[in-house]
């Protein structure tokens, strides 16, 4: 169903070039990673498929429908965990839900504790470690009735252990939850650990560089991550991301 | 308990203060009429109350009144120059330059236009109570933190779903420390409505004690503001503790 296809978008702001003839598709429950180096225009992009600006030029679909400059298309999970500090975590991860117009307490409930918040939900977002703000905005995003999810950086602010675990958790619930997933990220082993397929994104104006397929069988454990194919993988998508660079 | 542990040394201080007065008065053999005793108060404050309890009853009813219009009235236009920028834009810097008009010298142009009834009154009491809690109402709203808006945004929030799930709930703090100040300002407007002319209440008490040079009753009267003004405070003070949950003895954490 979730099938995002993106179309020589264009996007400047005050006369510079942000995305130029940006074009790429996400299939149905599949996971893609956006690699991109830092200010190459990956926010704009995600602002343009939320609909918070209308692209200059092409066209944002999903499931065939245009959704240039519609809110609320697409679920979102941004850097930070944004739960809203007056909001018991339940009510956090149901806000999505409330927010697209149907929520399910039930469901978040058992949500919660599948990704291991049992006990929880009567606690504030103050009370939780930052991994566990986020498996709660995560879930705030799997709650969301739309079938694409962004996520933007999601791991960037936590500390190196917690990240790996993290990552080990998104894939096992998502495993379970299968959703299309567009994941912003700047880091070549989160991309190549959790993607199907990877996408580089070059320096602004940015377009697509390269694609590579990512033929790590599923499900996943974290030592395929020594292997000499992942590191192959990683040189290579290594040497586009310096070839963009120097240009 | 945390009250008695870190209040002791102000109501020790206090005391004292009292204590000095108490003794420094005979001592230089100051006059009643012209300062009278702690103790001659309290013994006034005690005794007297049928003759006052009608006019405290009075100026509690009033300032109640006068503060729920005035706050309802002040979160009114809060939210319409929030919702509104361009009304912002034109009626914010205005709402500043009305509060370099003290009201007491509105007081007698409100008599002229309204008479002596119980609405020039409240008109006193919401002029005082509503600035305070707009303007911090307004500033709640403004300072909603931009992640969480960055959030709602993405997520596809509509303006309406924004303010009573974001800007609202996240300027109830603020909002609250405009109430603390309306509160006992309003207490404040109301005295000084009844000095205007009224037939009961602690402002007409006051005038009738000073007139007559029954200064101990004035002494009483300004104690019996003091405590209202704290009571109203403490009133917010408990209401806040129970609406503002989420907040934590560290400050809490403003982007979850």
């Amino acid at each position: 169903m979730a099938e995002l296809v993106i179309e020589q978008l264009m996007k400047s702001f005050d006369g510079a070039e942000v995305l130029k003839e940006l074009s790429l598709h996400i299939e149905k429950d599949e996971f893609v990673a956006v690699l991109g180096p830092s200010g190459s225009g990956k926010s704009t992009l995600f602002h343009l498929i939320g609909g918070l600006y209308e692209p200059d030029a092409g066209a944002i679909l999903l499931d065939g429908d245009n959704i240039n400059g519609e809110k609320g298309s697409v679920s979102y999970m941004p850097q930070s965990p944004s739960l809203l500090p007056w909001r018991t975590v339940l009510d956090n991860v149901l806000l999505g839900a409330e927010i697209a117009g149907h929520k399910d307490q039930q469901a978040a409930i058992q949500m919660m504790e599948k990704a291991g918040l049992a006990g929880y939900e009567q606690s504030y977002p103050h009370q939780l470690s930052g991994g566990m703000k986020q498996r709660a905005a995560f879930i705030r995003s799997l709650l969301s009735p739309q079938p694409l999810i962004l996520l933007d950086e999601p791991f960037s602010a936590l500390d190196e252990f917690t990240r790996s675990e993290m990552q080990q958790w998104l894939l096992d619930i998502w495993q379970r939850n299968k959703r299309s997933i567009l994941f912003v990220t700047h880091n070549i082993e989160e991309a190549l650990f959790l993607a199907d397929r990877i996408l580089v994104l070059s320096e602004k104006p940015a377009h697509v560089v390269a694609e590579f397929k990512v033929k790590f069988e599923r499900p996943r454990a974290q030592d395929i991550t020594l292997t000499e194919e992942f590191l192959q993988y990683k040189k290579e998508i290594y040497k586009v991301l310096k070839k963009g660079e120097l240009k | 308990m945390k009250i008695m542990q870190k209040g002791w040394r102000p109501v020790l201080v206090l005391i004292l203060l009292l204590i000095i007065w108490q003794v420094l008065v005979p001592l230089f053999q100051v006059p009643d009429w012209l300062l009278p005793t702690p103790y001659q108060i309290g013994l006034e404050a005690v005794n007297s109350w049928p003759n006052y309890s009608g006019h405290l009853f009075a100026t509690i009813r009033l300032s109640i009144l006068g503060f729920f219009i005035g706050s309802s009235v002040g979160l009114g236009v809060a939210m319409i120059l929030h919702l509104v920028p361009k009304l912002r834009e034109t009626f914010y810097p205005l709402l500043i330059l009305s509060q370099n008009i003290p009201i007491i010298v509105l007081a007698p142009l409100l008599v002229i236009w309204f008479g002596f009834g119980l609405l020039p009154k409240l008109v006193i009491i919401i002029l005082v109570c509503f600035f305070p809690i707009t303007i911090a109402a307004l500033d709640g709203f403004r300072q909603t933190s931009g992640e969480l808006l960055h959030y709602m945004k993405m997520a596809g929030a509509d303006r309406r779903q924004i303010f009573w799930k974001l800007e609202w709930p996240h300027a109830m703090p603020s909002i609250f420390s405009g109430l603390k100040i309306a509160a006992t300002y309003s207490v404040m407007g109301a005295v000084i409505s009844e000095w205007l002319g009224a037939q009961e209440g602690i402002g007409v008490y006051m005038t009738l004690a000073s007139s007559s040079f029954r200064t101990t009753q004035v002494f009483v009267a300004i104690l019996l503001i003091m405590c209202l003004s704290m009571l109203f405070f403490a009133a917010i003070v408990l209401l806040e503790k129970r609406v503002i949950r989420w907040k934590t003895s560290r400050g809490g954490d403003a982007n979850g």
